[in-house]
């Protein structure tokens, strides 16, 4: 998210015809220079780019820092390769491109794609590097294309005499498989100095680096930590979601054979298990973990009243039939009346729907679903909980 | 009236302009990132002569301070050591965003050339009618006492007055009767 104003210096000289890159290196430089532009004003709208070219005639600005996209790209069309490389001239000319950059709360930065030999000497490229950092412009290098002797040690010596508390960075891209864009998108080059990088060069990271992607999800977590995180915890949602589904069908299995030889305590419990048979269908998120509860607490009753605590089956009871309450209001399915009976006198118990609404995982308690639920089926309920008291007694036996 | 007491008369209306400096704008080019523009600014490491300014690539600082109001400046004193303190400091005021590049461009406000005196805490004072209306003010360190790489000031401090600008946050809206 720095506010930047950024001068790319491409190379386009002879040595850029070379197929060792796919398609050539010229095409491979063009694809990252895109890339880059794309990233850098997505990462803050106010940043800037600019163009140049170092061969050719001569060093040529083909686009001064703007924050037009579209402009920054039209320039790289129609560039022809020749002549020589002209680093020094290169950087110097981009700094001064900067210097006059409109917004001066940007911070400089030049980003040199060092593809052809480089025939300054050592000492004259580290004065140039002491330059920039007096004027504390930063400076990205990509090493690629020419790899003759000596050339990356000049490189790390112009990077050395320019690094300022490490904004600047070298990167060496060997010719090869992976395409020069890919490489460059893992690395700070792309990132700016280990801030996580934007979204951009997550989702092309994800796009292109699918198949040599060493992390789980296709994802570097040092480009985009929130995208790694959150593609994470969704999976270990749908892990447990499939596991409470596959528990709950288990149990379901079960039930059915208990459900129908048990005797029915109310009318609920048949109800319920109609409800359940029924609504098993449309599965919510929510109505899978309601189920999973119901499933649960079916067991109990299915065995022997009398083996359990009267709380305990008041309270399983009372869970199923919320249950079903919970999901037939959200699926807005047809309804028994004794349902509905049961429902309301076991929703009117407030301090105990609360309880079960907390112990339940999928469901929000301060969903206004459940608050209307809630308000509207106390009055209702109360001649039926003289009723459910009534068979408590019984429970107790 | 010796040259000792006309000084201090000077400076009975003068006071430090620490308070007014607007610190989220203060810029130092070419300073070495472990002995930043603070040591040598701030309250508190101005005093410690452990804590310097250093300059970094060169001998040249490049010091960018604007203030919260506008002020009169009147003197500055500026100390080091005897080698690598200061030697030769422009000022300009109300110039933004000068580089090394154009410092040559318009002539400065003021040049100071320090001695040893005034590297040992002795003010000077600046041409007063030129920094009537300072809003901000950039100071560059040409080159240092001995001609070495590396440039290192102890502390640099700012003596002037204020212009009456009104207060913004004390304006109210006034009740009418």
């Amino acid at each position: 998210m720095v506010l930047e104003a950024t001068m790319i210096c491409i190379d386009n000289s002879e040595w850029m015809r070379n197929g060792d890159y796919s398609p050539s290196r010229f095409q491979a430089q063009a694809d990252a220079v895109s890339l880059i532009c794309g990233a850098k004003t997505q990462s803050n709208p106010e940043n800037t780019v600019g163009i140049l070219t170092m061969a050719g005639k001569g060093v040529r600005v083909l686009a001064t820092p703007t924050s037009d996209l579209g402009k920054v790209l039209s320039c790289m069309h129609g560039l022809e390769m020749g002549g020589e490389m002209n680093l020094a001239a290169g950087i110097q000319i981009a700094q001064l491109a900067l210097k006059h950059r409109q917004n001066k709360n940007q911070q400089q930065r030049i980003i040199v794609f060092a593809g052809s030999p480089i025939k300054h000497e050592k000492k004259a490229l580290e004065m140039i590097g002491k330059k920039l950092k007096k004027n504390s412009v930063a400076l990205d290098i990509v090493n690629f294309g020419e790899d003759e002797d000596g050339k990356p040690e000049k490189l790390e010596a112009l990077l050395a005499s320019v690094n300022n508390n490490d904004t600047s960075h070298i990167v060496h891209v060997p010719a090869g498989q992976n395409a020069l864009s890919d490489v460059l998108i893992s690395t700070p080059v792309f990132t700016g100095d280990g801030e996580g990088g934007s979204g951009f060069a997550a989702a092309a990271a994800a796009a292109a680096a699918g198949g040599v992607s060493d992390f789980d999800f296709g994802v570097d977590p040092n480009i985009d930590p929130e995208l790694a995180l959150a593609l994470r915890v969704s999976m270990e949602e749908e892990r447990a979601r499939q596991e409470a589904a596959a528990k709950r069908a288990a149990e379901e299995a079960t039930r059915q054979e208990k459900g129908e030889e048990a005797q029915p305590q109310s009318d609920s419990q048949n109800a319920t298990m109609n409800a359940t048979e029924k609504a098993s269908d449309p599965m919510d998120e929510d109505d899978a973990l309601l189920k999973q509860a119901l499933a649960l607490s079916m067991n109990i009753p299915g065995s022997d009243s009398s083996a359990g605590d009267a709380q305990m089956s008041e309270a399983t009871n009372d869970d199923q039939e919320f249950a079903l309450a919970l999901q037939m209001s959200m699926q807005d399915g047809s309804k028994d009346s004794s349902d509905q009976s049961d429902v309301s006198k076991v929703l009117g118990d407030q301090s105990f729907m609360s309880s079960i609404l907390s112990s339940l995982p999928g469901v929000d308690p301060n969903d206004p679903k459940v608050k209307d639920l809630l308000a509207s089926l106390p009055s209702q309920s109360e001649p039926q909980e003289k009723k459910e008291e009534d068979e408590q007694p019984k429970d107790d036996k | 009236m010796s040259a000792a007491e006309s000084a201090t008369a000077i400076h009975r209306n003068q006071v430090d302009l620490l308070d007014f400096i607007d610190w989220s704008g203060v810029e130092c080019l070419n300073q070495s990132s472990s002995h930043p523009l603070p040591n040598a600014l701030k309250q508190g490491y101005r005093e410690d002569e452990g804590l310097n300014l250093e300059s970094d690539a060169d001998e040249q600082l490049l010091i960018y301070i604007p203030f919260t109001q506008v002020i009169k400046l009147h003197s500055i004193v500026v100390m080091g050591s005897e080698e690598d303190g200061p030697k030769t400091v422009k000022l300009f005021a109300n110039r933004e965003h000068m580089g090394f590049s154009n410092v040559s461009d318009f002539p400065p406000s003021d040049t100071v050339v320090l001695s040893q005196d005034n590297l040992k805490g002795k003010p000077v004072v600046v041409k007063y009618v030129k920094f009537q209306n300072v809003r901000s003010l950039t100071i560059f360190i040409e080159d240092n006492q001995s001609g070495l790489e590396i440039t290192k000031v102890q502390k640099i401090a700012l003596y002037g007055s204020t212009v009456e600008t009104t207060d913004m946050k004390g304006l109210k809206k006034i009740e009418d009767h």
